[in-house]
């Protein structure tokens, strides 16, 4: 399940108030996450957790649910 | 000296077999896929197998002439099935795979208006797309024959001699003024424009482009550059594999990820030479972590060559700065111009120099004269595009299409001996562009001491990371949005410094008040730009009324661009 926290920096990232993201929500269902935009998201859940993704882990995402597992395994959780 | 001789063959096919026979074992292409090892197709194995796809491909009733569609994503069958069309004398036509954002309704009316346009007769593809494309085969009027799947062709099936010798026969029939091909401009709707290239003009570009890029046989490609786009198909593909030299072919959804694999590759393979729209430079020196780049070295690189959208000056040298220390060579920054309507390059920067770049008055420019000035607020830097490739010219011309002398600018109009014969059943606008033998190309350039430097469109054609949106697109997608004044919207590029590109930015007019229906428009807004696969980046709400119109009677998109970016009318609404 996608953590409010996680769900928050890709809406701003965004610039969106609100929008159901979900486990299987796929990047090009969210308004505004088109390829050029991917990076900046990328880089700015590795700022707010303090992590840091390789990029072939950034390749494997396929949804958002993948995403959420990736950061909860950076940050030990 | 060169060694490229264009006529010693008189089509693409004999020269790809002329390659294959000569440096048989040599990589013609690495297939790059990330995380795995890589894929090779030796010159020789890569003819081979485009021969069996040539058998197939008239055993599927496929005649010499037909346009063959192909839509197929990164996949290392593609190369030969490519060639294979190009045997049988047929004209492969490669098409985007469409993003899953892409609504199917929209792609698949785009694909009928290319069909009815360009006369597409066949579409390769894979399965996944059949429930999309198959309706569009069985509609009356339909100039799509069939709907084919050579991804699921038999390759361990032996060549059927007779077949084969039956299209060898027919391919020494080919003359070099026999089209070879079919390109598309972007576009979504059915706006694209065919063009078509014949096998001389492809050999004669590659024999311009040998000279003007000091080409050897060392040399090495690597690109994640899309097929269906004329940098991509032409340098990183035509040009290596009649040059005969080895091409990586990387899969531009997954650079735009992960770009380190292109780094990864260029280090791997040691490869010289890229071509890259401006943004890409952006992204390299910005978007890859330091800690990626350990094994990196750029070394092998002589030429990075910017082209397809607008060079800036600081795109260069953000990239400079950040792979200095992997071992890249600041004079292997390049710049092209080019088109699909000459095969591709015009112009080029000369190989190991430095890149001219010009500061000019700014406001001096807008009214059309060059004026060089020193470093300042009103300043603009102009990167060079280099200089004429041997056999082309340009002419900068005023509006009434008389020569202009250098240091003033005008629209680019140019010849060359690859130039494309005109768009595919599209008479009324070859001649609107094309007049006495030149192409009046929409770009606004000028030349100083025998450098040409593009600065603008004529056209209102937005160019994101390299790929033409036509505003018309993305404007009749927001007249169906509720609370959008249907025709009181315009669309327009909009300068985004940070990723070294331009970004689609919406007028619309609107009879919203409060913030929360405002809000809700702009999100329709930009759903609907999802549904034709192209991102809205910033939306600005207007009340009725506000678009200014031009003297046709539409809302006109360079005023009320300039008002918009202007940034003073409190009227207007964005976030």
């Amino acid at each position: 399940m996608i953590s409010q926290e996680l769900k928050k920096v890709i809406l701003t990232q965004l610039d969106l108030d609100d929008f159901d993201l979900q486990d299987e929500t796929m990047a090009t269902q969210v308004p505004g996450w088109d390829s050029l935009n991917h990076v900046n998201i990328i880089l700015a859940v590795e700022k707010h957790f303090n992590i840091k993704f390789k990029s072939y882990e950034v390749l494997r995402l396929k949804d958002v649910g993948d995403l959420q597992k990736l950061v909860d395994t950076k940050t030990g959780k | 000296m060169s060694s490229f001789d264009s006529k010693e063959t008189t089509t693409l096919w004999q020269r790809w077999n002329l390659n294959s026979e000569r440096i048989p074992d040599k990589d013609a292409i690495v297939h790059w896929n990330a995380g795995e090892e890589p894929i090779r197709w030796t010159f020789k194995k890569l003819t081979n197998t485009a021969k069996k796809y040539s058998t197939f491909i008239k055993s599927a009733g496929i005649k010499p002439g037909e346009v063959c569609a192909i839509i197929i994503r990164h996949n290392p069958f593609f190369y030969p099935l490519y060639l294979g069309v190009s045997r049988a004398a047929a004209l492969p036509a490669v098409l985007a795979y469409p993003n899953t954002r892409l609504h199917p309704d929209k792609f698949r009316s785009g694909i009928e208006g290319m069909s009815q346009r360009s006369g597409l007769d066949y579409i390769l593809t894979e399965r996944e797309l059949e429930p999309i494309i198959r309706p569009l085969t069985e509609k009356p009027g339909s100039t799509i024959k069939a709907l084919l799947f050579p991804l699921e062709w038999d390759l361990k099936k032996e060549i059927d001699t007779n077949i084969n010798e039956e299209i060898e026969i027919a391919a020494n029939k080919v003359k070099g003024s026999d089209p070879v091909l079919l390109q598309h401009s972007s576009g979504t709707t059915g706006l694209q424009k065919p063009v078509i290239l014949s096998h001389s003009a492809v050999l004669k570009h590659i024999a311009g482009l040998e000279n003007a890029l000091n080409l050897s046989t060392q040399d090495k490609i690597a690109s994640w550059l899309p097929l269906y786009h004329d940098m991509g198909l032409i340098a990183a593909f035509h040009l290596p594999l009649s040059y005969g030299i080895t091409s990586i072919q990387i899969d531009p959804f997954q650079w735009v990820v992960a770009p380190i694999i292109q780094l990864e590759a260029i280090s791997l393979e040691k490869a010289t030479l890229c071509w890259l729209p401006n943004f890409a430079y952006n992204i390299f020196a910005d978007k890859i972590d330091e800690d990626e780049l350990n094994e990196i070295s750029l070394a092998s690189l002589r030429l990075t060559i910017n082209c397809s959208e607008p060079v800036r000056s600081e795109s260069h040298k953000k990239f400079i700065a950040r792979f200095a220390k992997y071992n890249f060579n600041p004079l292997a920054i390049s710049a092209c111009y080019g088109m699909a309507e000459t095969t591709f390059a015009i112009t080029q920067t000369t190989p190991g120099s430095t890149i001219t770049e010009l500061k000019v008055d700014r406001t001096k420019l807008a009214q059309g004269f060059v004026e060089i000035t020193g470093e300042g607020i009103n300043a603009r830097t102009c990167v060079s595009s280099g200089k004429l490739i041997n056999e082309c010219r340009i002419r900068i011309v005023d509006d009434n299409r008389n020569d202009l002398p250098g240091d003033r600018v005008g629209e680019i109009a140019v010849k060359s001996i690859s130039m494309f014969d005109g768009y595919r059943n599209y008479p009324e606008k070859t001649a609107e562009v094309v007049h006495d033998g030149w192409y009046f190309t929409g770009d606004y350039g000028f030349i100083h001491n025998n450098e040409y430097f593009i600065i603008g469109r004529k056209k209102d054609l937005i160019i994101v990371a390299g790929k033409n949106i036509y505003p018309e697109d993305v404007e009749s997608a927001m007249n169906l949005v509720d609370g959008v004044i249907p025709g009181r919207v315009i669309a327009f590029g909009e300068e985004d410094e940070q990723i070294g590109t331009e970004q689609i930015a919406v007028v619309a007019e609107t009879k919203a008040e409060d913030d929360k229906e405002r809000n809700n428009i702009r999100l329709a807004v930009i759903k609907a730009g999802m549904s034709i696969d192209v991102n809205i980046h910033k939306v600005y709400l207007v009340p009725p009324r506000w678009l200014i119109k031009s003297s046709a009677g539409k809302p006109s998109r360079t005023t009320n661009k300039e008002r918009i970016i202007s940034r003073q009318d409190k009227l207007v609404w964005s976030r």
